[in-house]
C-alpha cells in the first residue's frame, strides 16, 4: 500500500539529505579532481596543467618525507590503543570506586578543542620554559634543552605522541562499553578452572572485545590521518618537510601556498592511503563478523 | 556492588593502571591552571605554587585580545551548525529507518561511508567556491562547510534510533486519524527528543572545536573563531605570551568538558539505545 501521500513524504524528506550529499559531497570532490589537473591559485586564473601535479608530487624530494611522516602519525592509533585498554581495564574492575569521575577526567582531553590542546603541549614542550624540558633537566635525563619540534628525529615523534594523548579516550569510550557487557560469571567461571589473570584475559576479556577493538582502530587510523590540528599548530609541517604527514602537507599548499591544484593532488594521496592502512583491518572485521 | 574477591594482584594492577593514566591526563592540565594564574615574571620557574596569584593575564585577555569576540563566534558557529545538522539529518534519518524504497542501502551508505573519508580534502573546493558565491568569511559558509562532518554522524546515530522504535507506531498514529506528516510530527520525533538532544550537542562541541575549516574559511575581519585565534597568537612569529595563550586555552577549552560532564548520563543512555 504505498499511497502517494507516503511518497511525497519520502521525497520531501530527503530532499535536504540529497542536496547536502550533491552538493557538499560530490560536487566539491568532483571540482577538487577537476582542480587537481590544474595550477590553481587563490585568486587568479587556473592553468591547465593535465597530469603534472601527480607526477610533480611523485618525484618530489618531500614525497617520501611526507609517507614516511603519515606513517609514522598512524602509529599513534597504536599508541591510543595502549592506553585506552590500560584505562578500560582499569575502570571495569569491580573493586574500583568513583568510576563517573575518573571515566570524566578522562575524556577530558579529548572533550577539547584540538588547536587548545596543541597549544598546551607547545608551551608544556617549549625548549626554554617548558615543564618537561626543566624536569628532564632536572633529572639529568638530558642535558641540554631539546628543540622537540625543530629538530628532524624528533618533531615526528612528538606530534605523534602529543596526538596519542589527545584522542585516546575514543576508543577508551568504545571498549570500555565491551567491557561492561561482559558477565562477570564468565570470569568466576574461568577462575574455577584454575585460570590466572593473564590467561582470563586471554580466553575471556580479548574475545569478547576484538570487535570492538578493530572498528575503533579503523575509525581512529582514519580520523587520525585527518585530524591534525595539533601537529599543524606544533610543528605546522616542518622542519622542513619532516612531520607534513599528507593531510599537513595539502593544507600548506592550500593555506600557506596557495597551490589549491597541488592541494587537492595530495588529499587524492591522502585518500589512498587511508584506504590502504584501513583495508586489512577491515577485512579481518569481516571475516570476524562473517564467523560468528 | 563490591567484590573482594579479586586477588590482591590484580586489585594492586587496576589500580597502578588508573593511578598512571589520571597522572597522565591531569598533570599537564593542573600545570596549565597555576600558569593561567602566574605573574609574568614567574613564568620562566618551573614552580607548581606561585608565589601571587596574578589575573593579569586574564585582564589582558578580554581587553588586549578582545577574545570574547572569537567565543562569541565559536559560539554561534557551533550553535547554527547544530541547528542545520538536525534540519537536514533528521528528515533523512526517518525516511532512511523506517520507510521502503529503491537504493535505500547504498543512498545511506554513500552519506554514512564518508565517516571514515578524509573530509579535509573538500576544504580546497570550497574555499575557491565560497570566494566565488560570497560565502567567504561568512557565518553561513561557516555552517554549511561544518555539515561534511556534522550530518554523517547525526544521520547514522538518528537512523539507529529511529530504526529501533516499534514497528507499528505510525499506522497506530494513522488510525487514529493523523496524516503521515502528522504520524512523524506529533509521534515520532517526541520520541526522539533526547537522541536529538545528543546529536545536537555532539555537531555544537564539533563546530565549536573546529580549526581546519574556520582556519581556512575566515580572515581576521570575519567571524573568526576561538580556536583560529589561539593558532594565530602561537604562529605570529613573534613571542608568545604563554599565561595569555594559557588563559586562552582555558576559555575555549573548559565549556565542552563541563558541557560534556554535564551529558555524560544522558548521552551514555541514548546511545545505548541505538
Amino acid at each position: 500500500m504505498k499511497r502517494s501521500e507516503e511518497r511525497w513524504l519520502i521525497i520531501l524528506f530527503l530532499a535536504p539529505t540529497t542536496l547536502f550529499m550533491l552538493l557538499l559531497l560530490w560536487a566539491p570532490f568532483l571540482q577538487g579532481m577537476w582542480m587537481s589537473l590544474h595550477r590553481w591559485p587563490f585568486m587568479g586564473e587556473p592553468v591547465w596543467l593535465g597530469l603534472r601535479n601527480y607526477t610533480d608530487f611523485l618525484g618530489a624530494a618531500y614525497f617520501w618525507d611526507a609517507i614516511e611522516a603519515t606513517l609514522i602519525y598512524s602509529l599513534s592509533t597504536l599508541f591510543q590503543l595502549a592506553v585506552a585498554l590500560v584505562a578500560a581495564l582499569a575502570l571495569r574492575q569491580p573493586f574500583v570506586r568513583f568510576k563517573a569521575l575518573w571515566r570524566g577526567i578522562m575524556i577530558i582531553s579529548y572533550a577539547m578543542p584540538p588547536v587548545v590542546v596543541g597549544a598546551i603541549w607547545l608551551f608544556l614542550l617549549d625548549p626554554g620554559l617548558g615543564m618537561i624540558t626543566h624536569y628532564l633537566m632536572a633529572f639529568g635525563i638530558i642535558e641540554q634543552p631539546i628543540y622537540w619540534f625543530a629538530e628532524n628525529t624528533w618533531a615526528k615523534w612528538m606530534i605523534t605522541l602529543v596526538a596519542s594523548w589527545t584522542f585516546w579516550p575514543f576508543m577508551f569510550l568504545i571498549i570500555l562499553s565491551a567491557l561492561q557487557a561482559i558477565p562477570q560469571s564468565r570470569y568466576e567461571l574461568a577462575e574455577i578452572y584454575g585460570a590466572n589473570l593473564w590467561q582470563r584475559f586471554v580466553v575471556v576479556t580479548l574475545p569478547a572485545i576484538r570487535n570492538a577493538i578493530l572498528v575503533v582502530v579503523i575509525l581512529r587510523l582514519a580520523f587520525n590521518l585527518a585530524k591534525i590540528e595539533q601537529p599543524f599548530t606544533l610543528t605546522g609541517g616542518g622542519p622542513g618537510y619532516e612531520t607534513s604527514v599528507l593531510s599537513i602537507l595539502m593544507y600548506r599548499f592550500a593555506f600557506m601556498s596557495g597551490d589549491f591544484g597541488m592541494a587537492f593532488t595530495v588529499g587524492m594521496f591522502l585518500v589512498v592511503m587511508t584506504a590502504a592502512l584501513i583495508l586489512p583491518f577491515a577485512w579481518l572485521f569481516q571475516r570476524q563478523v562473517g564467523r560468528a | 556492588m563490591t567484590d573482594d574477591r579479586s586477588s590482591p594482584g590484580q586489585k594492586a594492577l587496576g589500580h597502578g593502571g588508573l593511578a598512571l593514566v589520571l597522572a597522565l591526563v591531569l598533570i599537564p592540565y593542573v600545570y596549565v591552571i597555576v600558569t593561567a594564574f602566574k605573574p609574568a615574571e614567574e613564568i620562566y620557574d618551573a614552580t607548581w605554587l606561585p608565589q601571587r596569584i596574578s589575573f593579569d593575564a586574564w585582564i589582558e585577555v578580554f581587553e588586549v585580545n578582545r577574545f570574547h569576540l572569537y567565543l562569541w563566534n565559536s559560539l554561534v558557529a557551533g550553535a547554527g551548525s547544530a541547528a542545520l545538522a538536525i534540519l537536514i539529518a533528521v528528515p533523512g534519518a526517518y525516511i532512511f529507518a523506517r520507510k521502503e524504497f529503491r537504493f535505500r542501502e547504498p543512498f545511506f551508505y554513500m552519506i554514512v561511508g564518508t565517516l571514515i573519508f578524509p573530509f579535509i580534502l573538500l576544504i580546497v573546493p570550497i574555499t575557491i567556491t565560497w570566494i566565488r558565491i560570497g560565502l567567504f568569511d561568512t557565518f553561513i559558509g561557516l555552517w554549511l562547510a561544518f555539515q561534511i562532518f556534522a550530518v554523517p554522524y547525526s544521520m547514522w546515530i538518528l537512523r539507529g534510533y529511529f530504526a529501533g522504535l516499534p514497528k507499528n507506531l505510525e499506522e497506530a498514529a494513522m488510525v487514529y486519524g493523523c496524516t503521515q506528516f502528522q504520524a512523524f510530527y506529533r509521534v515520532m520525533l517526541p520520541l526522539a527528543k533526547p537522541v536529538i538532544v545528543s546529536v545536537l550537542f555532539l555537531a555544537f562541541l564539533q563546530g565549536w572545536s573546529d580549526f581546519l575549516f574556520s582556519n581556512m574559511l575566515t580572515t581576521g575581519d570575519g567571524p573568526r573563531t576561538a580556536s583560529v585565534a589561539i593558532y594565530a597568537s602561537t604562529a605570529g612569529g613573534e613571542r608568545v605570551d604563554w599565561q595569555v595563550l594559557m588563559v586562552m586555552t582555558l576559555l575555549t577549552g573548559v565549556p565542552p568538558v563541563v558541557l560534556y560532564m554535564l551529558a555524560q548520563k544522558h548521552l551514555a543512555k541514548t546511545f545505548a539505545a541505538t
